[in-house]
This record gives structure tokens, C-alpha cells and sequence, in this order.
């Protein structure tokens, strides 16, 4: 057996395998079919301070090697989260990663603070692909600037380690993720949904009721490998890479391309078993190459 | 819910482009209740991905169970394709079903086109409780409508309605609906078929104050509750139709 533990900002992983925040609920969907304390870390569902109904349905749409989702981060609020879902991921022997998201910097940081102060909460992770109000709707993860601050007040208001999710739907990834490694960021992960659209001919409708959604699966996965690839190479902070990761080939790919760890999200609606297959495949691989440990790979991209 | 691979013992075309397909799985038939469903991995391609939901059509002994899939798309014909012996990868029994443990002695179950496929599951299960079970059905035409022979056998009457005239009455179920709540009393009404019939059937349940069950469809990713993505607009919120239902009273959706 290969050591596939990794340490991200002192969160220490057994494997790199996390499942990927709004695919896995808040993991008990999922614990009748695997057993969930074999993952490296579960990430859950995006909270937000206040409920959030999402949007209008129709919310999925599968394309080719992939699906739209417009589900408009729905969630009961984080109090609801507290009450209802904690419980169940307190009693796993897994780390818990809480996703938060809010439309102002303000949402953001008490968030933050609400969730650090718990035990159970093992590291936030900031989604900072939500429109931040006061900047006119402007996307916080699309704009250096608006990134940088709302990680920054964040960063303040937690002890925890602090992840931020880059948005794939930005001109310059790589600022972006340089101005949150600055701000405070612990580690990165990527990449969020990209953003696409869907026509029905017959009714000249859009398929989904939100006219727009996030593409994911493995037709992203060359646009999230190379931006894993830009990211590692400007920052120093570990990586969480994702999009499209399928297989365990797919996440050595994310691997050597410069990231820590890796999160699974589309592949669990495919194959509930698709981590656990995955941790196995990267532990054969490596026994294969007699590579002792899986942090030998991280970044070890040859480029001739 | 397990997660297992169904060896497919049996394969019929029981009409035009509509397969009868029995899989082998102890393990969901013992807990499958009328109105649940399962996802069924539908290939290893790489060009679609999704699992495919499907109704549990009815019990075979009790190690298996059939599944009535119609050809509408690419992971339906490559279902269609499979041969005994062949297995698939299944996730079930998903979902909320019928409540069949109610309190009532008469129902009445409208079907339109694949709406079909729970009903025979369904009317055997009330039966067991000696309920008076009643039928009406409509489907395009005569070679359309699945299960007759079945069902005639499991309900005390049975009303046909055909688009083209070919069985029964000429035109939709929902227009002879209100005949036949008012010639059988239903104390239940149970409804699977296409959304606009389902509206339809909800609206004239309620005029005859008879409380109405519908299954409905969306689009799935995960099936398990998890993703949000099979949203339903419901009286108060939006409900999930993979978890909360595909089986949802027509109080809960405010229809
Ligand atoms: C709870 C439930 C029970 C069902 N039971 C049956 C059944 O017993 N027999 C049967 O023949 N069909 C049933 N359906 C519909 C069946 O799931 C679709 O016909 C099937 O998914 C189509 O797949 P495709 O690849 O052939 O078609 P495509 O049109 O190529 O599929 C494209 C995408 O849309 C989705 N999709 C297409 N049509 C539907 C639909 N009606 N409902 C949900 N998703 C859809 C597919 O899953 C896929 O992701 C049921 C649907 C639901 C939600
Ligand atoms: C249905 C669905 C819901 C998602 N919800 C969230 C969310 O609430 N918060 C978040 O940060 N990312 C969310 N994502 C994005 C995923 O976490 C992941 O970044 C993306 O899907 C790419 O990975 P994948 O191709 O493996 O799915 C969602 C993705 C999907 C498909
Ligand atoms: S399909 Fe994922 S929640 Fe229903």
C-alpha cells in the first residue's frame, strides 16, 4: 500500500480523494452506499445565512460527456445546516470541509465565524462563484479585486483552514487565484461549474428554466487540468483540483498537473462507488510505479 | 437502496419499441414498493454519462422484478439492446412510492401511455388489502395498451380511452374520468402518466373532492436525493421528485 495522505494547510487527508461540494448532499444520500470514512474529506453542499429556494426548475440537462445543473445553490440556511445535517457528518471518521457562499462580504465572514466555531467543522471552503450584491451582481470570483476582499474579511474571521473555489468563468484564473493566495487563502480548489446553455429547437425554449447553468463532467476536464496546471504554477498554497474526474487516471492527471488533493463531484451520479474506485486506482498506479507516496506526483508535470 | 448488478433474465418486445426487461435482484425486489423506481446505468458510453430512471413495473417471484422501458432516446435503445445474461449496474428501490397502507376501500387508477408501467404493481398491492380496485387507461391505440389483460383481471372494471379509437372511447382519459369517478366512488385516486394529463386528472379529482396521488418525472442526476437537480415546484417549496416522491399527493404540490 502506497502512502496516500496528504496535508492541506494542516488539514491532514488519508487519501486525496474528497467528494465535491452540491453532488454528495450532506454525505447521508450517499453513507447507504459507501461507506463515506473512506474518503479523504467530504465537502458538502454550499450554506448560505438565510434559506435559499434555487431556481426555477428545469434544473439538469445531460450533453455530451456531461451535464448542465442550474440548481441555484438551494439550501435550508446554515442554521438548518447546524441542526440537521451536522449531526450525521459529526459521527463520521472523516474530515468535514462546510462550503459557504453569501451575496456580500459580510455573509461571508459571519459565516465563516458561525461554522469555525464548531468542532465537527474541519475547514471552510469559500465558493466565491456567487454575484456579490453590492458590486452590482459582479461575480466575487471573477474580478481581482472583489476576490481579494471578500477572502480577506473572511480569512479574519476564522482559525480554520480556509479554501476558496476559484469560477472557472473568468478571464485571468491565475490572478484571481494569486490575489486570494495573498488575501489569506490557505489552499484553492477548482474548478467550479462552467457556465453554458442549452436550446430546445422544438419550443425555441432554453432547456433549463434558468436560461443558463454549469457544465461539469469529464467534457471539462481539459479546461480544469489546465487551469490546475496555471494556478500551481503562480501560487504556492495546496491545490484541490476537479472537473470531470472520472477515474483514477483522471485524477493523477489533476495530480501531476500540480494539485494536492481532488474532488469528485458529476462521477458520484454515475457510479455512487467512483471515489472508493478511484483511491484504489491511484494506490495500484503508484504501487505499479513504486512511487512511494502520492505527494512524489504533486506538480511532477516533465514538459521537454 | 443497494447498489448491485441485475443480471437480465428476460427480454420481450411487448409492443412497438416497448421492452418488457426482467432483472435479477433479490435485493430490490424483497423491498420494492408500487409507485418506487430504479437507476439503471445504461452503458459505458462515453458520449452520455446520467443513469436512466425507471419505474418498477411489477414483481417476478420474488427474486426479481420487471422494468417496461419505451425507445425514446440513446440510453433507452441501448437498454432495449441488452440480451439475457447481459447485466446492468442498478441503484433501487428509490423513492416514495403509493401510500398503499392508507385508509381506503375503493380506488381508482388512471394511466395514460407509459403511466402505466406501476399500475399492475400497484393493483395487486391494494388487492391484497381488499380493496376495490378500478381502472381507467388510455394509450395511443389498441396496440399501445399495455397490461389490459392484467389489469382486468386485478380491477373490477376497467375503461379504455384510445387517440385513435381503436379500443374503448375515442379521445383522453381525462374525459371520461368524471363518468367513472362518479360510477365507482373511489375513495383514492392514483395517477401516473404524462404531466398535462396528470394536471388534468388532479383538477377533476378535486372537483369530485377525492383525495388524488400523482408520479411524476423529471430530469435526474443522483437519485438519491442529493443534488437538487429534480426539483418540483410544490405548494410551499420546491420538493424533490427522486426522494420526496416520484409519488406526491396533489395537496403537497398544491395542484
Ligand atoms: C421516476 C421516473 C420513472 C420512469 N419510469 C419509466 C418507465 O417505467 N418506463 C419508461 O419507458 N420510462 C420511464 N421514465 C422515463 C425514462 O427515464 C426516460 O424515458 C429515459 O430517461 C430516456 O432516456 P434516453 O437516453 O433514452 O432519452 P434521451 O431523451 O436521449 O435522454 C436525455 C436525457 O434526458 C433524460 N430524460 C429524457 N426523458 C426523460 C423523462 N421522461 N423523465 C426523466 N428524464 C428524462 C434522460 O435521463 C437523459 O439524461 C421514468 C422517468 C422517471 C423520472
Ligand atoms: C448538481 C451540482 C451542484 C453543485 N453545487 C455546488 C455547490 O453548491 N457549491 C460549489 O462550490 N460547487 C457546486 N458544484 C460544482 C462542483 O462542486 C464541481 O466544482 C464541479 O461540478 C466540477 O466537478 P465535476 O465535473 O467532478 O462535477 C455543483 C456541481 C453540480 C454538478
Ligand atoms: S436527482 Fe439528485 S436530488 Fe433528485
Amino acid at each position: 500500500m502506497a502512502d496516500l495522505s496528504v496535508d492541506i494547510a494542516g488539514l491532514k487527508l488519508k487519501n486525496p480523494v474528497i467528494t465535491a461540494s452540491g453532488t454528495y448532499g450532506s454525505g447521508k444520500e450517499y453513507g447507504q452506499l459507501i461507506d463515506i470514512n473512506r474518503l479523504g474529506a467530504v465537502c458538502v453542499k454550499t450554506v448560505t445565512l438565510k434559506p435559499v429556494a434555487g431556481n426555477r426548475p428545469p434544473r439538469l440537462w445531460e450533453t455530451p460527456s456531461g451535464m448542465l445543473n442550474s440548481i441555484g445553490l438551494q439550501n435550508d440556511g446554515v442554521d438548518a445546516f447546524i441542526a440537521n445535517d451536522l449531526p450525521y457528518l459529526a459521527a463520521l471518521d472523516t474530515p468535514i470541509i462546510a462550503s459557504i457562499a453569501g451575496t456580500s462580504v459580510d455573509d461571508c465572514s459571519r459565516l465563516a465565524k458561525m461554522l469555525s466555531a464548531l468542532p465537527e467543522i474541519d475547514a471552510i471552503e469559500l465558493n466565491i462563484s456567487c454575484p456579490n450584491a453590492k458590486a452590482g451582481g459582479v461575480i466575487f470570483g471573477s474580478d481581482e479585486k472583489l476576490a481579494a476582499d471578500v477572502v480577506g474579511k473572511t480569512r479574519l474571521a476564522t482559525t480554520k483552514p480556509l479554501i476558496v473555489k476559484l469560477t472557472p468563468n473568468t478571464g485571468d484564473i491565475a490572478a484571481v487565484a494569486v490575489a486570494c493566495e495573498r488575501a489569506g487563502a490557505d489552499a484553492l480548489s477548482l474548478i467550479n461549474t462552467v457556465l453554458g446553455m442549452a436550446v430546445d429547437i422544438h419550443t425555441l425554449r432554453p432547456q433549463l428554466g434558468n436560461v443558463v447553468g454549469g457544465l461539469s463532467g469529464p467534457a471539462v476536464k481539459p479546461i480544469a487540468v489546465r487551469m490546475v496546471w496555471e494556478v500551481a504554477r503562480n501560487v504556492g498554497v495546496p491545490i484541490i483540483g476537479m472537473g470531470g474526474i472520472m477515474t483514477a487516471a483522471d485524477a493523477l492527471e489533476f495530480i501531476i498537473a500540480g494539485a494536492t488533493a481532488v474532488a469528485v463531484g458529476t462521477a458520484n451520479f454515475v457510479d455512487p462507488q467512483a471515489p472508493i474506485k478511484i483511491i484504489e486506482g491511484i494506490n495500484q498506479y503508484l504501487e505499479k510505479k513504486s512511487i512511494a507516496t502520492v505527494s512524489e506526483l504533486m506538480g511532477a508535470l516533465k514538459i521537454d | 437502496m443497494h447498489q448491485l448488478t441485475a443480471r437480465i433474465v428476460a427480454k420481450e418486445e411487448v409492443s412497438q419499441d416497448i421492452f418488457r426487461i426482467t432483472l435479477f435482484a433479490p435485493a430490490v425486489a424483497r423491498e420494492a414498493q408500487p409507485g418506487q423506481f430504479v437507476h439503471l446505468y445504461c452503458g459505458d458510453h462515453q458520449s452520455y454519462i446520467l443513469r436512466r430512471p425507471f419505474s418498477v413495473h411489477r414483481l417476478v417471484g420474488g427474486d426479481a422484478f420487471d422494468v417496461l422501458v419505451r425507445v425514446v432516446g440513446e440510453g433507452t435503445r441501448w437498454l432495449a439492446g441488452r440480451r439475457p445474461k447481459d447485466s446492468v449496474d442498478l441503484i433501487g428501490p428509490l423513492g416514495r412510492g403509493f401510500n398503499v397502507d392508507g385508509q381506503f376501500s375503493r380506488a381508482l387508477l388512471v394511466a395514460g401511455g407509459m403511466g402505466i408501467a406501476p399500475m399492475v404493481f400497484l393493483a395487486g398491492k391494494i388487492a391484497e388489502n381488499k380493496v376495490k380496485v378500478y381502472t381507467v387507461m388510455g394509450a395511443a391505440g389498441r396496440a399501445q395498451l399495455l397490461d389490459f389483460m392484467d389489469l382486468k383481471r386485478l380491477t373490477r372494471r376497467i375503461a379504455v380511452a384510445t387517440d385513435d379509437g381503436s379500443q374503448g372511447y375515442k379521445g383522453l382519459v381525462t374525459d371520461i374520468l368524471s363518468k367513472e369517478i362518479e360510477e365507482t366512488q373511489p375513495e383514492r385516486i392514483f395517477a401516473c402518466g404524462p404531466a398535462a394529463m396528470l394536471r388534468s386528472v388532479a383538477g377533476i379529482s378535486r372537483r369530485h373532492g377525492v383525495p388524488c396521488e400523482v408520479s411524476l418525472e423529471a430530469r435526474m442526476a443522483c437519485g438519491v436525493g442529493a443534488c437538487l437537480g429534480c426539483a418540483v415546484q410544490a405548494r410551499d417549496a420546491y420538493l424533490k421528485v427522486c426522494s420526496d416522491g416520484p409519488v406526491f399527493t396533489t395537496d403537497e404540490l398544491g395542484w
